[in-house]
């Protein structure tokens, strides 16, 4: 039986309706959501101080810096000849039906020449992992999806590490298609485990810094509502900040930053904030690589671009980022060129993943083996297999 | 290797290949991909080399003034999907049998297999396999090939694969063959021959 889809339909149709009905709304709520930004303007000493005040109850939001947060950068020129770097990855979490159990991270990274007139540098490294230390927690349970994102996070930042070498010789950014602040230090009850992920990125941004390169993680279509959080808190009096006050948006429920600034003009940034996340206060800070963020109208497209602070606080630095990113965007609709090429080099298809599987099967057969994958997986083939050949 | 086999059928098989080069493959060349665990080469003639719609490549092509990184990324790194389309017109035997030629001219007894390695065929081979010219038929007579130019340049390229002093005789060995084959089909006949300069 497949998806009956005309008992969907009637669905699909109230989620469109409701869709609609929810950009209304929130575009009916932008002018005046933009006319706090306004009024804000550069922050006073008070604002200020009311964001202290939230950061100390673990707030979220964006931090205003020296910029006024209503403002907007147009695109600085790009230099004639600069290189960018970008790393994806992809990955084949571990599956107990499977024939065995592995898991793989596949890290695939361009090194694009800009103004040189070279083929751009491509490469993937894969890593298949096996070992009981790999795939087991202490308590005997297997590895969570989040700690192979987070080891995937980490493998993307170090083969930016590894392009940029000891010392970039040209203007050089070295784009990931995230955020640079890390979700494992959301998601793992284990301290110490995402301590240890958070160290060894901030080893790499420490590489980064030192080879001269300008790294910056960019996010399409931007979901969060970092400056939306300033601006609620903007609203607050001193006396009204509390957790509950914090985590309610009020009138802003539901907007979003990607909302909030998707009136910058083509090529233009929004102002640059600082990260208020617990974590970038917690570890980035501390290690010098505080988290500072924007938004970019790079052609039909808006961007949220992170950056560390030595690159944020840079004024030269920071244009420049700015200008690559537009400036790889150009031909691709806005979003990077090599992000895309990064992507489409890391990811595993398919059919690459059954000819991996093809040769752990004749591998184990070798060894003497008798490898199978569970009843359970079989129907499923059986089943999908025979709806892609009849269905 | 000039590619890997994608789909295979008795009759033909289709490889991809990356970009290709300025001499491989090429329209009418002769090729060869192992097939029934090597014990024959299914040799071929390329009719259709198709460079595949790639999505990505869209907003490149409507760029005007495209800076040369992107188009050597494209030509050189990516995974240019080109398939290449083969007609099946005979086999060589690798275990010669008896007092059996090692080349048979027909369809073989079994289509290759899936990532199977096509190789462009030496002078050697396309001059041993074109001694005969049974394979004209089933060139003449494909259905999804463009028969009469298929055969022209089958033709040229089997007389090329010859000592000069060759040429001529083995051409007109060939327009022989194609005029048992067409008997009652003149225009066809006459376009081949003047195409094969006779």
């Amino acid at each position: 039986m497949a998806l009956e889809l005309n008992r969907v339909l009637p669905e699909v149709d109230l989620l469109s309706a409701n869709a609609a009905e929810r950009l209304a709304e929130l575009s009916a709520r932008l002018p005046s959501a933009r006319a706090g930004l306004v009024e804000i303007g550069s922050a006073d000493a008070a604002l200020r101080a009311r964001v202290q005040t939230a950061l100390g109850m673990r707030w979220a939001g964006a931090i205003p810096t020296e910029e006024p947060v209503d403002a907007s950068y147009p695109c600085p020129s790009a230099p004639a000849r600069f290189d960018v770097l970008a790393a994806d990855g992809s990955q084949i979490y571990p599956d107990r039906h499977g024939i065995a159990l592995y898991y793989l991270i596949n890290t695939g990274s361009i090194a694009f020449r800009h103004g040189s007139g070279q083929a751009p540098d491509c490469r993937t490294e894969p890593r298949l992992h096996y070992a009981d230390a790999d795939l087991y927690e202490e308590d005997g349970g297997q590895i969570p999806s989040f700690k192979i994102d987070a080891d995937r996070d980490l493998a993307e930042l170090g083969e930016l590490v590894q392009l940029a070498g000891e010392q970039v010789a040209t203007p050089t950014v070295a784009l990931i298609d995230n955020g640079l602040l890390l979700y494992i230090t959301l998601q793992s009850p284990n301290r110490g485990y995402a301590d240890a992920i958070v160290e060894g990125y901030l080893a790499h941004l420490d590489a980064l810094k030192a080879a001269g390169a300008n790294p910056a993680g960019v996010v399409d279509r931007p979901r969060a509502a970092s400056v939306v959080r300033l601006l609620r808190l903007a609203e607050l009096g001193a006396d009204q900040i509390n957790d509950q006050a914090l985590r309610d948006l009020g009138p802003y429920r539901h907007m979003t930053d990607g909302l909030l600034f998707a009136d910058l003009a083509p090529g233009h940034r929004s102002a640059l904030f600082e990260h208020g996340s617990p974590a970038n206060q917690d570890s980035y800070k501390p290690r010098g690589h505080s988290i500072y963020l924007f938004y970019v109208r790079s052609g039909d497209t808006l961007l949220r671009v992170e950056v560390p602070a030595w690159v944020a606080q840079n004024p030269d630095r920071l244009d420049f980022v700015h200008a690559a990113i537009v400036k790889q965007g150009e031909l691709t609709g806005g979003f990077p060129y090599v992000l895309m090429r990064a992507h489409e080099i890391a990811v595993v298809t398919h059919a690459e993943r059954r000819l991996l599987d093809e040769a752990l099967h004749t591998a184990l057969i070798r060894r003497g083996l008798s490898p199978s994958i569970s009843q359970k997986q079989q129907g499923k083939a059986w089943t999908s297999s025979a709806k892609q050949k009849y269905g | 290797m000039i590619g890997r086999l994608m789909r295979s059928a008795t009759t033909g098989y289709v490889f991809g290949c990356n970009l290709p080069e300025p001499d491989v493959p090429r329209f009418g060349d002769f090729v060869r991909v192992p097939a029934q665990r090597g014990r024959i080469d299914v040799i071929g003639l390329v009719y259709d080399i198709v460079v595949q719609d790639d999505a990505f490549v869209r907003p490149l092509v409507a760029a005007g003034d495209l800076p040369e990184e992107y188009i050597l990324d494209q030509r050189r790194n990516r995974q240019v999907p080109v398939e290449v389309s083969v007609l099946a017109v005979g086999y060589r035997l690798n275990e010669p049998d008896g007092d059996r030629s090692g080349y048979i001219q027909g369809l073989p007894p079994q289509p290759p297999v899936t990532l199977d390695v096509i190789a462009a065929c030496t002078r050697d081979e396309i001059a041993a396999f074109t001694e005969r010219l049974d394979f004209l038929r089933l060139v003449l007579e494909a259905p999804d090939a463009p028969g009469e130019e298929l055969a022209v340049v089958a033709l040229q390229r089997a007389s090329a694969a010859r000592l000069v002093n060759d040429r001529a005789l083995f051409l007109r060995e060939a327009g022989r063959q194609v005029a048992r084959l067409l008997p009652r089909d003149l225009p066809r006949l006459e376009r081949i021959l003047r195409r094969l300069a006779l």
